[in-house]
């Protein structure tokens, strides 16, 4: 890995972590939606981006998450969605992988420590992931891919 | 609308005391056993020593309990919830009724026993950030992840991309605010409308957030490349870690009250 990845990974975390506690009174109503989960479509420009979110995710939750099960296990969420975030063939498809994979890891460890349903958790988790994910990210995505300026300064790769 | 006002990053908390001196290896182990430990424990004897427990590591820590209390701020909303839905749904014994809702013993026990559980759950984690350095925590992890080298895992690699990470968040913490301020005297507004044009909002935010970032980051890159950075092998480090005695007596310590929350437990 050269240095220039590296920093360009770290400054994503950084990003990440920035956002998250810019924003961290935002909530709307009772849903609970964290804005830097709209960065999540990165993966879809930039591979950089699935690592950049890891570290930014587990920077993020370190210094104000739910404990120790949210370090790993939600970190490990954001990690597996940029994966198959940045496999998917179509923008739209890009935040579905956030909001599914944070819907069922979330929920599922969540449901556990609030000895709640399932369903309930998951649907809950999943519905601020929709409103961060594609009320955000997507329009985020659809910005930054029309631009060549951000298209060269993202990506490792060009996508037709 | 400000921002920044009691933002903290990194959470440390400087003080002279034994948990502060402790190698983050040992800090980082003992929290993975003060949190098995809390899933472990079976009632309320057990959770209460545990948070007994708890407030003697902060008490020897040094750290003030507001700080401690402070780190329980994002969780609030999902501890009440945790009490109310468990009072509310778990049926049993009727202590008290409001309408067609009826509060029962078993279930205000049960979330009881579920919320000391989460805020013992962060406060284990928050202890860790309060009297550990990022910058050691990087370190002690690098130590830790270092033998899965072999499976693949980049321990160097990723230590110092969160410590590079953690450089940054300062730095960009200040530029967010900039940014949102010159889009508000632009006449963005965050605050009102309905939830897809709140979140539609926040992208003239991003956007130029990312392009400070980047920019940062590849002078950065130059820099180091400029100084040869060629990542991990042989490269010799400032501050060494030591495994002292107390880590010797700490470590100890974790596995006697696992092994006595095992006995508890299943005996």
């Amino acid at each position: 890995m050269s240095a220039r990845d590296m920093v360009r990974i770290a400054a994503i975390a950084a990003v990440y972590v920035v956002v998250t506690m810019v924003f961290a009174p935002f909530s709307y109503h009772i849903v609970q939606v964290r804005i830097s989960e709209a960065l999540t479509v990165l993966p879809y420009l930039s591979r950089m981006a699935v690592p950049g979110l890891f570290i930014g995710c587990l920077l993020a939750n370190f210094f104000g998450g739910l404990g120790l099960h949210d370090i790993v296990f939600g970190s490990l969420a954001t990690l597996v969605a940029g994966y198959l975030t940045a496999r998917m063939p179509r923008p739209y498809l890009a935040p579905l992988p956030p909001v599914l994979v944070n819907a069922l890891v979330v929920g599922w460890y969540l449901s556990l420590l609030m000895n709640q349903p399932f369903l309930v958790v998951a649907s809950y988790v999943g519905l601020g992931q929709l409103v961060a994910c594609y009320g955000i990210g997507y329009p985020l995505l659809l910005f930054l891919q029309a631009r060549p300026f951000f298209r060269h300064l993202l990506s490792d790769r060009e996508r037709v | 609308m400000s921002f920044l006002g009691d933002i903290t990053i990194g959470q440390y908390y400087p003080a002279e005391s034994v948990v502060h001196r402790l190698d983050p290896r040992t800090k980082i182990t003992l929290t993975m056993v003060m949190v098995t430990a809390v899933f472990l424990a079976p009632d309320f004897w057990a959770q209460g020593s545990l948070a007994i427990l708890t407030l003697l590591m902060v008490k020897v820590s040094g750290v003030p309990l507001s700080y401690l209390f402070r780190g329980l701020r994002p969780i609030l909303i999902i501890l009440a919830f945790t009490f109310v839905l468990n009072a509310l749904m778990i049926p049993g014994a009727e202590l008290a009724r409001i309408g067609p809702l009826s509060i029962s013993q078993p279930g205000v026990l049960m979330g009881l026993l579920l919320a000391i559980r989460l805020i013992l759950l962060v406060a284990i984690a928050s202890l860790l950030s309060l009297t550990t350095t990022p910058i050691d925590l990087t370190d002690g992890l690098e130590q830790i992840l270092s033998p899965f080298r072999r499976l693949g895992v980049p321990a160097h690699e990723l230590a110092m991309m969160m410590s590079i990470a953690l450089r940054f968040v300062p730095t960009l913490l200040e530029e967010a605010e900039k940014i949102i301020k010159a889009q508000m005297a632009r006449g963005a507004d965050f605050e009102s409308g309905n939830v897809i044009q709140r979140a539609r909002a926040m992208v003239p935010v991003l956007v130029p957030l990312f392009v400070g970032a980047f920019r940062r980051a590849d002078e950065l890159a130059l820099a180091m490349e400029a100084r040869c950075y060629r990542g991990g092998y042989q490269r010799t480090r400032l501050k060494q870690l030591r495994f002292g005695t107390h880590d010797l007596m700490a470590g100890c310590a974790g596995v006697l009250l696992l092994l006595v929350l095992f006995l508890w437990r299943w005996w």
